[in-house]
């Protein structure tokens, strides 16, 4: 038990080491530095948010769409931004791995740690923008919001495992990742719900756990503008499962690092 | 203690196995220097990266009872595009030292003045031994891997690792990969040399060093 312990504060200590220095090597340590964890994801969302609230109609299928595509598209960053930093992040990392307390799970957790922060913090930032020009609603059922974005996060985290742990094994997870992340835009549930689908594809549509993280998410911020369908149980034993082969697959993959 | 049964670590060359270490197998006690001799891509340093747990083998078992530092080597170990003072505020902070008394050891052993404030990308083969160095004896070890990294610095540097590993640490244990006949002899008592992954143990330094130079 004692055991337990020391390794867990050991972990602590590791990643919190590897987040500092994940932040001095990505966010560099002059002009806004840590400021640009924030900035990143805003630079991307407002100005795509802006151009699309302006072409399309204010409502779509009676869906107030600000609304809608703000908490459509900042899942997809997070899902996207993930999913690029863990292709082929053992390989990255292989210089790490010359300290023997850093394991490649430390370096996963985080280097996720710091895209979920970066994410959350632009949400919020993002949200209070928006709310402050009128343009969004506080969500109906927060609780609801909270549980959807839970799992979306949890989504993007056993992809990115799985094809971090692929991505080292084989060139075709690099090759396939870039077409299947825009195309993710149209089968995720970001321009989808539920509802709007015949009950055939419904049913097909549901088994995915993105559309089930999109359709609490919206039952969270639109409420009683939508119908929408989702079953966290359901969700939480794929996503479980996932977890599963992602952790397995990156500790293959251990085998597999040649370092520099 | 360190010991070795039984090691291989194989990779895919050109679509074929290619064992760069080969079912080697000793032991290194407490306090002592085994020297690893070797023509180049005899296996050295992938024996090194192993001890060091940098990669796995692919079969055999390392144990290990005492403290074994990373591979000091010209590669690996740091992140090039960081400073030398960030990268000692990481080591510090995984290897849980205080980072001023590390900060002040390796100022004064590496003598990089300035250049700690650089990234190390920027610093010559010798200042990155230095540097390497230092910081893995303000770290304190018990047993030290060492890929032939003393031979890259220049007389001084040389003459102060001595003092600081053979004198004043004479009773750590070293693993030291090296073509120097000269710095094998005064500093090992045993050698592993090895030949195409496969490793031979001799207790004869001089014997050890005739036969690799018949290899």
């Amino acid at each position: 038990m004692r055991d337990f312990w020391k390794d867990l504060d050991t972990q602590r200590r590791v990643v919190g080491a590897l987040l500092v220095r994940e932040i001095y090597t990505r966010f560099g340590r002059e002009g806004l530095g840590f400021g640009w964890i924030l900035l990143e994801p805003l630079i991307f969302a407002i100005p795509v948010l802006l151009v699309w609230s302006v072409v399309r109609n204010p409502y779509e299928h009676g869906v107030p769409l600000i609304p809608f595509l703000w908490s459509g598209y900042l899942p997809l960053l997070l899902f996207r931004h993930v999913g690029a930093r863990m292709l082929l992040f053992v390989r990255v990392n292989a210089g790490l791995l010359y300290h023997r307390q850093v394991t490649i799970f430390d370096v996963f957790v985080a280097r996720s740690l710091l895209e979920v922060i970066s994410n959350l913090s632009a949400v919020a930032a993002s949200f209070a923008l928006f709310y402050g020009l009128g343009w969004v609603d506080l969500p109906y059922n927060l609780p609801m919001f909270y549980l959807g974005y839970f799992f979306t996060i949890w989504w993007s985290l056993a992809v990115g495992l799985i094809i971090g742990g692929l991505s080292e094994r084989t060139e075709w997870v690099e090759k396939l990742w870039q077409p299947y992340s825009y195309l993710y835009i149209f089968f995720s549930g970001f321009f989808v719900m539920a509802t709007w689908l015949p009950e055939g594809i419904r049913r097909w549509a549901l088994l995915q756990p993105s559309l089930q993280a999109y359709e609490m998410i919206r039952a969270g911020m639109l409420g009683n503008y939508v119908k929408t369908y989702y079953d966290p149980a359901y969700t939480s034993l794929v996503l479980a499962v996932l977890t599963l082969i992602g952790l397995l697959l990156m500790r293959e993959s251990r085998k597999y690092v040649v370092a520099e | 203690m360190i010991r070795a049964i039984d090691v291989t670590k194989a990779y895919h060359v050109e679509g074929r196995l290619h064992r760069a270490v080969n079912g080697v197998s000793f032991t290194v006690s407490r306090g002592e220097k085994l020297a690893l001799i070797g023509h180049n891509g005899a296996g050295k340093s992938t024996l090194i990266r192993l001890l060091g747990g940098v990669e796995l083998p692919t079969s055999g078992i390392i144990e290990q009872t005492m403290s074994v530092s990373w591979p000091l080597a010209l590669q690996g170990g740091f992140q090039g595009s960081l400073t030398g003072n960030d990268n000692i505020r990481f080591i510090a902070r995984i290897y849980d030292k205080p980072f001023a008394d590390i900060k002040a050891y390796v100022e004064d052993f590496a003598e990089l003045g300035k250049f700690l404030s650089e990234p190390v990308k920027i610093y010559s083969i010798g200042m990155r031994a230095r540097f390497a160095f230092a910081l893995s004896l303000a770290i304190d070890f018990d047993c030290y891997l060492i890929d032939e990294i003393i031979a890259a610095g220049d007389q001084r540097f040389q003459r102060r690792s001595h003092e600081e590993l053979f004198e004043k640490r004479a009773d750590r244990s070293m693993i030291l990969a090296s073509h120097m006949g000269e710095m094998i002899k005064s500093y090992c008592s045993r050698a592993l040399v090895m030949h195409h992954g496969r490793g031979n143990l001799f207790d004869d330094i001089d014997l050890a060093l005739r036969v690799y130079n018949d290899l």
